[in-house]
């Protein structure tokens, strides 16, 4: 039986019916067409499909979309404003972070929450964050090079005056 | 793979759940609560040699995604529940964790990390970032895995368990609540509401390691939790150790744990009592480690988190 549910994502309000099966990641996909997010695995090993719940990283093909109401869900495509880039998002073009890009998403959205919490962090910091997230392509220097990047990059753009941006 | 189907139901309340897996359980109803476990456990394996997702398990006779050969009906999901996530320190120091608490949580609970050193550090080491935002202390104690990572250092700290049913609540001590891999004595109709860490004395410390072939999204070879107080005179006067992975539940290893009472803290008592706690335990050789291997690592990794637990017991 489907269920009628509500969802919020990238700041718009979603009616949908959905069966009590169906993961996030599914709705997203295939009743939004937000292929943005990317199914890897589909049993929370890879990280691709990676969405922020309330600013949170989580599976989306672990949690079901029944489940997922009252959250404010952020996608891949929620992030850019417009045609302008989030910082995070330039610096992994900029340093070479993206090869076949399946595990953009999922990385960039991760990072993302990360420079939220701690704005400033180690390397560590960042090779933690995104442990749970896999890319079969770049070996991980890059994109760990790409956070710590965006993270020096937001941190100068902060500290601009006002009329300087 | 898709996830087979059922219906979600979403209480209110811990009653109203409690009425709802009593009323469904002869179709088969299971509770939701993050569903790191359930929402893979209950599809068909892909690669019969990944699963289960423990050591200490034999692949070949107890595999439990297979036992799951008619996935539930319902399941009952507590995330609609108010009051079941949280972390409080009660006047006598006993500190509750609402089952409903994701491991994120825990770990970055400053209380947790100081009080219950070994409980943050085996939640440091579960799966991956996501995993730990989305998984529960409750899901992880009823899952009962061997060698789930918030459990095994749940057993080394003497958690009892609140069980609410329609009729009852009742509290278990952990060690006596799992029986055997994912099986437990919870009742259909009994929901996990809290769990409560005895108050530790003063002088006392706590520690996790585990040993895995990696360090994110990985299952144990071993894990071992310790917990030592010492008297005013610097001698041991408590002590507990647990084994993860090595046997079909985590293990109190009681025979070590009884070797250190009343005797002065050193690196020759700990190096004993590591090898005390090797022999009492039997674990099996799969894809992660030998038989004989993990036995040896557990005489290390004892030694190695007694050291530790010392540090912060003094
Ligand atoms: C990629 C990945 C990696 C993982 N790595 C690890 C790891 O390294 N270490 C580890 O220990 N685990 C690991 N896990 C397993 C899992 O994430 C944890 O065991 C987690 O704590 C389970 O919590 P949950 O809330 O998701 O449980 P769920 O999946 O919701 O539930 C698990 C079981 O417990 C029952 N249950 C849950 N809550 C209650 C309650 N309050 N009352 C009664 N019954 C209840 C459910 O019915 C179900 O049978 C991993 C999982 C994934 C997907
Ligand atoms: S698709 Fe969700 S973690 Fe791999
Ligand atoms: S760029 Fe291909 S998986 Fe990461």
């Amino acid at each position: 039986m489907k269920k009628l549910i509500t969802l919020s994502v990238n700041s718009l309000e979603h009616e949908l019916a959905v069966e009590a099966n169906v993961s996030l990641a599914d709705v997203l996909r295939y009743q939004l067409g937000l292929t943005g997010t990317k199914k890897g695995c589909g049993i929370g090993d890879c990280g691709a499909c990676t969405v922020l719940m309330d600013g949170v990283p989580v599976f989306s093909c672990l949690v079901l979309a029944v489940e997922a109401q009252g959250f404010d869900i952020l996608t891949i495509e929620g992030v850019a404003e417009g045609s302008e880039l989030h910082p995070v998002q330039k610096a992994f073009v900029e340093v070479g972070a993206i090869q076949c890009g399946f595990c953009t998403p999922g990385m960039v959205l991760n990072a993302l929450a990360l420079l939220d919490k701690n704005p400033d962090p180690s390397e560590a910091d960042v090779r933690l964050a995104l442990s749970g997230n896999l890319c079969r392509c770049t070996g991980y220097q890059k994109i760990v090079e790409a956070v710590l990047t965006a993270a020096k990059d937001m941190m100068k753009e902060e500290a601009q005056p006002e009329e300087a941006k | 793979m898709s996830i087979p189907p059922f219906e979600v139901l979403q209480p209110e309340s811990l009653q109203e759940a409690c009425e709802l897996l009593g009323k469904h359980s002869s179709e088969g109803a299971a509770v939701l609560a993050g569903g790191t476990d359930i929402l893979v456990d209950i599809r068909r394996p892909i690669i019969p040699e990944h699963l289960p997702r423990c050591s200490g398990c034999d692949p070949k006779t107890l595999m439990p995604r297979k036992a799951v050969e008619k996935p539930p009906a319902y399941m009952v999901a507590l995330s609609r529940i108010p009051d079941l996530s949280g972390i409080s320190e009660a006047k006598n120091g006993d500190i509750s964790i609402g089952s409903m608490t994701t491991i994120t949580q825990i770990c970055e609970s400053q209380l947790v990390r100081e009080k219950l050193t070994a409980l943050a550090e085996g939640g440091d080491n579960l799966g991956s970032p996501l995993v730990r935002n989305r998984g529960t202390l409750g899901g992880n104690i009823c899952n009962a895995r061997p060698a789930a990572d918030a459990l095994v250092p749940s057993v080394a700290l003497g958690a009892q368990l609140e069980l609410q049913s329609v009729n009852e609540t009742r509290i278990v001590s952990v060690s006596d609540f799992v029986t055997g891999p994912g099986r437990t004595i919870r009742k259909a109709d009994e929901v996990l509401s809290k769990v409560i860490f005895p108050a530790l004395p003063e002088m006392s410390g706590s520690s996790c390691i585990k040993l895995a072939n990696r360090k994110a999204l990985e299952i144990s070879v071993v894990n071992v939790a310790a917990v030592l107080t010492l008297d005013k005179a610097g001698k041991i006067s408590q002590a507990k150790v647990a084994l993860g992975s090595v046997a079909p539940t985590p293990v109190l290893a009681e025979k070590a744990a009884a070797s250190l009472i009343g005797e002065k803290p050193s690196d020759d008592l700990f190096k004993e009592a590591g090898k005390t706690a090797a022999g009492e335990c039997k674990p099996i050789t799969d894809h992660r480690g030998s038989a004989l291997y993990r036995v040896d690592m557990v005489g290390i990794l004892v030694k190695n988190a007694l050291q530790k637990a010392l540090e912060r017991a003094r």
